[in-house]
């Protein structure tokens, strides 16, 4: 897997690096926007780190570039800024994720981790929590032994939409408008009925959390 | 401040300056008018008491040997009849001076060569005052000059009544013109006092022009002034923003770098006698970290610096659901149970403030809450008042000490946790932002605490 950093602070830059060689990765660093467009027609990325406080081209800008000549390199912002406005704007702009500095390097090469899972699972149609893969083409989950688990339509639903938002905490509410149709009516009472149900069929390759009064979140093992 | 110390009241001012003219126009015109009608009194008492000598005349007869007499009965008739408090005296005399009837010791008035033959005097008489009138006749014969005096406590009677008449109803004339000038003034100040009720009704930090319709021409001048001085405040505050932004900036970027280099070298000396030290480094550059982080917060949270179009309208269970996501994986961590009870009820407020301070008062929750413990956030309204609170089942915080944990820096004297005290600083900010109220109360477990926002009633 290879990343591409686009940082001009050198303590950072080479700290993150270092950081996520450490983690398996390639990193080839870049101190400016300008110098993005070359590297990106000599190789192949999986991920691009950028800083939005650039020298010359600001970051904001880069990703606008990016995404206007039709690249759909994940991109991950990181920035000093705190404003929500920027954040806003830089995911509108198509950035795919964003952190703010000062982030612990475990959470960034999460943050990677997950970017790069996601794009891989967009193009292979399938999202792998845990030993749990999810196949979305072909509605079927799969555990850690390859045996096909039997849901009803109701609990792949659940598990999809659970699977989307994988790692966050995803409201009844939300779950409920995902399984039912125009005409269906549903209380939260059988959510939970379908959830544990959902729960004891998963067995041990991914755990769906119950978060109270809040919803479920769907975690690895 | 010392609000209630009211300054000089224009109202007052106005009645004041009003009050002295109007008293003083009160004493002249009493006076004024007792003067106009003190000699209109004398003179009818003066012709009272020309009857009662003219009444003398009619009963002298001419006597034997040219003597005339006076025949006087022993009840007089009614111009003769004195009142009980008053005196009655008369005397008539001959030109040369010989007393014919009546008192002998009774002085003549000089004679004023009226055409009448009546003249007048006061004079003092048995040390008392007397109003005396000689009537000058020939009348029966022989010239005679006959004198009658009297005290003169009817007509002063008479002047005393209507000097009271007159006082009074200058007085209610002027009580009136009071009154009339006192409601002027308070509807010519009513200008002035919506003025005021617009100044109250702004939250304490707002910056925006006050608006200038129905503004009196004589006030015009100082709400310019003011909104003058609210624009260059508001300059100065945007310009302290920027500043803020820029420093974060430069803070932030060394503080990733040296955190992130400590986290690359930690892996690195895994496991040789460097480890520990780095850890140390490590855990100092955290709190570096999250201090500056907290002071940018604090001073980005600066009740000043937001304007009324940076409000929207947030749906605190949203608000909930996002936040706790976020601290969700450290309450799991710390084996904390972390929950919310949340109703569907919406706030007008700036959403990453409100993301601050709802994150802060978790985090605040999980480092007081031992394993074990639960968290639970709530949402509501009551009386109409939404409200925002986070309840734990931690150490709690002592009574005494819930006045001052809202200071920044202040550290309880119990607390071991490597917070920088600013959470509760930056908290009670920006609920004064949203003219929110934060209170501190013991967990609705019987231990732990309750912290609670309650914010404004939502307008129907």
């Amino acid at each position: 897997m290879r990343i591409l950093l686009v940082e001009d602070d050198s303590l950072v830059s080479d700290a993150i690096s270092r950081g996520l060689v450490g983690s398996g990765y390639v990193v080839d660093a870049v101190p400016d926007a300008e110098s993005v467009a070359a590297r990106l027609s000599d190789s192949h990325y999986d991920l691009a780190i950028v800083d939005l406080g650039l020298p010359g081209e600001d970051g904001l800008s880069l990703v606008k570039r990016l995404r206007h000549s039709g690249s759909s390199l994940p991109l991950l912002i990181v920035t000093a800024r705190d404003g929500l406005d920027d954040r806003i704007n830089a995911l509108d702009l198509g950035a795919d994720d964003y952190l703010v500095k000062p982030f612990a390097l475990p959470e960034l090469a999460a943050r990677c981790r997950a970017l790069i899972r996601r794009a891989t699972a967009a193009a292979a149609n399938e999202i792998v929590i845990g030993r749990l893969r999810i196949d979305l083409a072909g509605r079927r989950a799969l555990n850690e032994k390859g045996e096909v688990l039997e849901l009803t339509r109701r609990e792949w639903s659940i598990l999809e939409c659970l699977a989307h938002h994988s790692g966050r905490v995803v409201s009844k509410e939300r779950l409920t408008q995902a399984i039912t149709g125009w005409s269906e009516d549903i209380s939260g009472n059988a959510i939970e009925v379908h959830v544990s149900r959902l729960r004891s069929k998963l067995g041990t390759s991914a755990t769906v959390r119950g978060i109270r009064g809040l919803g479920y979140r769907l975690e690895d093992g | 401040m010392a609000e209630r110390q009211r300054g000089i009241s224009v109202h007052r001012r106005l009645l004041s300056y009003l009050l002295a003219p109007l008293i003083l126009l009160l004493v002249i015109g009493v006076a004024v008018d007792h003067h106009v009608i003190v000699s209109p009194i004398h003179s009818a008492f003066d012709h009272s008491l020309s009857r009662s000598a003219l009444a003398i005349v009619a009963r002298i007869h001419p006597g034997a040997g040219g003597v005339p007499e006076v025949a006087l009965p022993q009840h007089p008739p009614p111009p003769l009849r004195a009142m009980s408090d008053e005196h009655f005296v008369y005397r008539v005399s001959l030109p040369d001076g010989h007393t014919v009837a009546g008192t002998a010791d009774l002085p003549l008035a000089p004679d004023s060569q009226s055409d009448d033959g009546f003249s007048y005097t006061n004079i003092t008489y048995r040390s008392e005052t007397y109003r005396l009138a000689s009537y000058r006749t020939s009348e029966t014969g022989d010239p005679l000059v006959v004198t009658v005096a009297e005290t003169p406590a009817r007509r002063d009677r008479a002047v005393h009544r209507l000097d009271v008449a007159f006082l009074i109803n200058d007085t209610l004339q002027m009580a009136a013109v009071f009154i009339i000038a006192l409601v002027g003034i308070r509807i010519a100040l009513r200008p002035l006092q919506r003025l005021s009720q617009q100044m109250a009704r702004r939250p304490a930090q707002a910056l925006n022009r006050l608006s200038t319709e129905q503004v009196p021409a004589e006030v015009l001048p100082l709400v310019e002034s003011l909104n003058d001085l609210l624009g260059r405040t508001r300059n100065s505050v945007l310009s302290q923003q920027h500043f803020m932004a820029n420093a974060a900036h430069q803070l932030r970027t060394p503080l990733t770098g040296i955190k992130a280099q400590l986290e690359v070298l930690a892996r690195e000396t895994f496991g040789t006698p460097l480890e520990d030290r780095i850890a140390l480094l490590h855990g100092g550059v955290d709190r570096l970290a999250h201090t500056a982080n907290q002071l940018l917060t604090l001073a980005r949270a600066e009740p000043s610096a937001h304007r009324d179009s940076h409000f929207a309208l947030i749906e605190l269970p949203k608000l909930i659901g996002e936040v706790a996501d976020g601290s969700l994986d450290r309450a799991i961590a710390h084996g904390i149970d972390l929950g919310a009870e949340a109703e569907s009820v919406q706030v007008s407020g700036i959403y990453w403030l409100l993301h601050e301070l709802l994150g802060n008062l978790i985090d605040n929750a999980i480092r007081h809450t031992p394993a074990g413990g639960n968290i639970t956030i709530r949402c509501g309204t009551e009386d109409r008042h939404p409200y925002l609170e986070v309840d734990d089942s931690g150490s709690g915080i002592p009574a005494e000490e819930r006045a001052r944990v809202r200071e920044r820096f202040y550290r309880g004297a119990g607390s071991k946790t490597d917070g920088c005290g600013l959470g509760l600083a930056i908290v009670d900010e920006v609920a004064r932002v949203h003219n929110a109220r934060l209170s501190i109360h013991d967990g609705s477990t019987g231990k732990g605490t309750r912290m609670r926002i309650d914010f404004p009633a939502i307008k129907a």
